[in-house]
């Protein structure tokens, strides 16, 4: 039985107040400057009153970078320096049901397989996520069509659906019950129609985010493996390539992308060992000693791209790595549309008529 | 917790001069190391940075072990320049090694280019170790010149045991060369074994690789009896870091050795 709750706009906002006691609590703002005419939303640490300001989708900055850095030390030697994490406990707002789906990603990557990191799991350990339903959607949302749904069910510590004057604050895990008894006046037990209002809304949103899904024509998620494995071949990857200036903005924005490097350098005669973000669309990525380099070019780069979202990831974790956020159509210089690398694969591939 | 990233140090015992480019470093773990034959290692030098060798000793032997490394890259041209008493650091060991027991009872073809030889060299130590289980151990091996030969003492007297049989060739010789002449792949046509009952191991540069497989499968081995070693930018070692990633695999987690069935149908498995 789920445990929803409600508050009213103006008791949850001073129960986010209250968090802030205990935890680092990070909120969305309105961005002065959107990258388009859309309006976009940030998270930044909450340092004066919690304004209660909702953001409608999904924020600039992926999930991921709370839980790993851009760059960080990660090892000294040999001088062993215990693993330590100089982040408090965090509160983050805002969060989506897309960032959730991808750190099943990160989660995969980070806390299971031979090795646990360290580093990762304490911050894990050490956040609370309370998302949010979408109430709007981005032109390059596209997370239907992924089969990840614009609010969260799972994944989530707490999370919110608004309704006419307040929340439907629903727990998740252990931390989000623990949070609700400690701060239990802030919040009522939710009514059955105020769940069943949730319901309505969340339907029709999806009902109007279909209709504008459904003329882009993005090939279904089930087709998505055979397009990469039949399509392996196809000029797309070529075509797609030549607008690629090899940033590395699409894997560095991308929440499932979890690709790093690690780097020593010496301070005095302190050795230490540096974890970065790295991206497959450099050259060097899979570059071995003496120069040889399975992904030589541009096409094969992009092409890898698209082989570890949609067959690597289906293959090892029953789903792709790609949660439909757009972060990448978004940030790609060379107007690079995920989705479109999609459909042309489909074309190609389609019987013909 | 246990930091995945921290290297464990070991000191440099010994240096010895295989090659003009290649060296065998003798390393004593300053904590207790054992690995399996075929698994590999991260081998940091110190401020400089990682690169991963599959050890070239006898993992029966505890209390050291030997990397035999070719200079090719950045970190490998400075752990050229490391001497007896230096500091390295090491992490691992990692990746799955050879699948000795599928071996027994069968002939082991073992099939090295260059430096190559060298995780092939910890695979001959464990096989002569334990001969009983082996049918018969037959060593192919080929270098570009007689020059580039690594472990020249050791091939000599491996040629010599019972049930062990070894041929050597170069791609170019000498004056004084007296061997045979060509790519390893001319010298595996009439080889002393059943090729019903029998695996190749292999292990060289990737173009070497590809037309051995090639070569074998054309004699008849199954793709399944054909181990090859991928060589992979293997950065963490642990299946996270995402650099060698074959089709559905990391080379790090899920090999470094994998049997050629496995691979077959990855379009860029020889890329």
């Amino acid at each position: 039985m789920a445990k929803i709750y409600y508050a009213e706009a103006n008791r949850f906002n001073e129960f986010v107040n209250e968090l802030k006691k205990d935890f680092r609590v990070f909120a969305p703002f309105k961005k002065d400057k959107p990258a388009s005419e859309e309006e976009d939303y940030s998270l930044a640490p909450l340092t004066g009153e919690y304004s209660g300001l909702f953001n409608p989708y999904r924020v600039v900055e992926p999930l991921k970078s709370f839980f790993t850095a851009t760059r960080e030390e990660v090892a000294r030697y040999f001088n062993p320096a215990s693993v330590t994490d100089d982040s408090a406990p965090s509160v983050i707002l805002g969060v989506k049901n897309c960032a959730i789906s991808a750190l099943k990603v990160q989660d995969f990557v980070f806390l299971e397989g031979i090795e646990v990191d360290p580093l990762y799991r304490l911050r894990r350990e050490n956040t609370i996520l309370i998302s949010s339903d979408c109430t709007a959607f981005k032109k390059v949302c596209f997370c239907l069509a992924v089969d990840v749904l614009p609010y969260p069910t799972q994944g989530f510590d707490l999370s919110l659906s608004p309704l006419t004057d307040g929340y439907l604050v629903e727990s998740g895990s252990r931390k989000g019950d623990e949070l609700i008894e400690k701060y239990r006046r802030y919040f009522n037990s939710a009514r059955e129609t105020q769940i069943e209002g949730r319901q309505s809304k969340r339907e029709k949103f999806i009902e109007g985010y279909k209709r504008q899904l459904l003329i882009q024509n993005i090939p279904p998620k089930d087709s998505l493996q055979r397009l990469m494995r039949q399509g392996y071949n196809l000029d797309t990857w070529q075509q797609f390539m030549l607008t690629c200036v090899e940033c590395g903005g699409c894997n560095l924005i991308c929440d499932t992308c979890h690709c790093f490097l690690l780097a020593d350098n010496k301070a005095g005669r302190q050795n230490k060992r540096l974890k970065l973000w790295d991206s497959c669309q450099y050259e060097g990525f899979s570059r071995v000693a003496g120069g040889a380099n399975p992904l030589k070019t541009r096409t094969k780069r992009l092409r890898n791209r698209f082989m570890k979202k949609f067959d690597f990831f289906i293959d090892n974790l029953g789903m792709p790595a790609c949660c439909g956020c757009g972060r990448c159509i978004e940030v790609c210089p060379g107007k690079i549309d995920l989705r479109e690398v999609l459909k042309d694969l489909a074309a190609k591939l389609a019987p013909k008529a | 917790m246990k930091n995945i990233y921290q290297p464990f140090e070991a000191t440099v015992e010994e240096v010895i001069v295989e090659t003009p480019a290649i060296k065998t470093f003798v390393l004593r773990p300053k904590e207790n190391f054992e690995f399996r034959t075929g698994q590999f290692i991260e081998l940091t030098v110190p401020g400089i940075g990682e690169a991963p060798f599959t050890p070239s000793s006898d993992p029966a032997v505890k209390d050291m072990f030997e990397l035999t490394v070719m200079k090719a890259g950045r970190v490998t041209a400075l752990a050229h320049n490391l001497l007896k008493g230096a500091s390295v650091g090491v992490r691992g060991p990692y990746g799955k090694g050879y699948p000795l027991e599928k071996f027994f009872a069968k002939d082991v073809l073992v099939i090295g280019g260059g430096v190559g030889l060298a995780p092939l060299r910890s695979l001959l130590f464990t096989l002569f170790g334990e001969i009983d289980r082996y049918h018969k151990v037959i060593l192919r091996y080929g270098c570009r010149t007689p020059q580039d030969m690594v472990y020249k003492d050791a091939l000599r007297g491996w040629a010599k045991k019972d049930k062990v049989d070894v041929l050597t060739t170069v791609d170019v010789g000498d004056k004084n060369y007296k061997g045979h002449v060509g790519v390893v792949t001319t010298i595996l046509d009439k080889l002393p074994l059943d090729i019903k009952k029998a695996v190749a191991v292999v292990c060289g540069p990737p173009i070497m690789m590809k037309f051995t497989t090639l070569k074998l499968l054309d004699l008849g081995f199954g793709p399944s009896d054909i181990y090859l070693s991928m060589e992979k930018n293997m950065s963490c070692g642990l299946g996270k870091c995402g650099h060698c990633r074959i089709g559905s695999y990391y080379a790090c987690k899920d090999g470094p050795v994998f049997d050629y069935g496995v691979l077959k149908d990855i379009p860029e498995v020889w890329d």
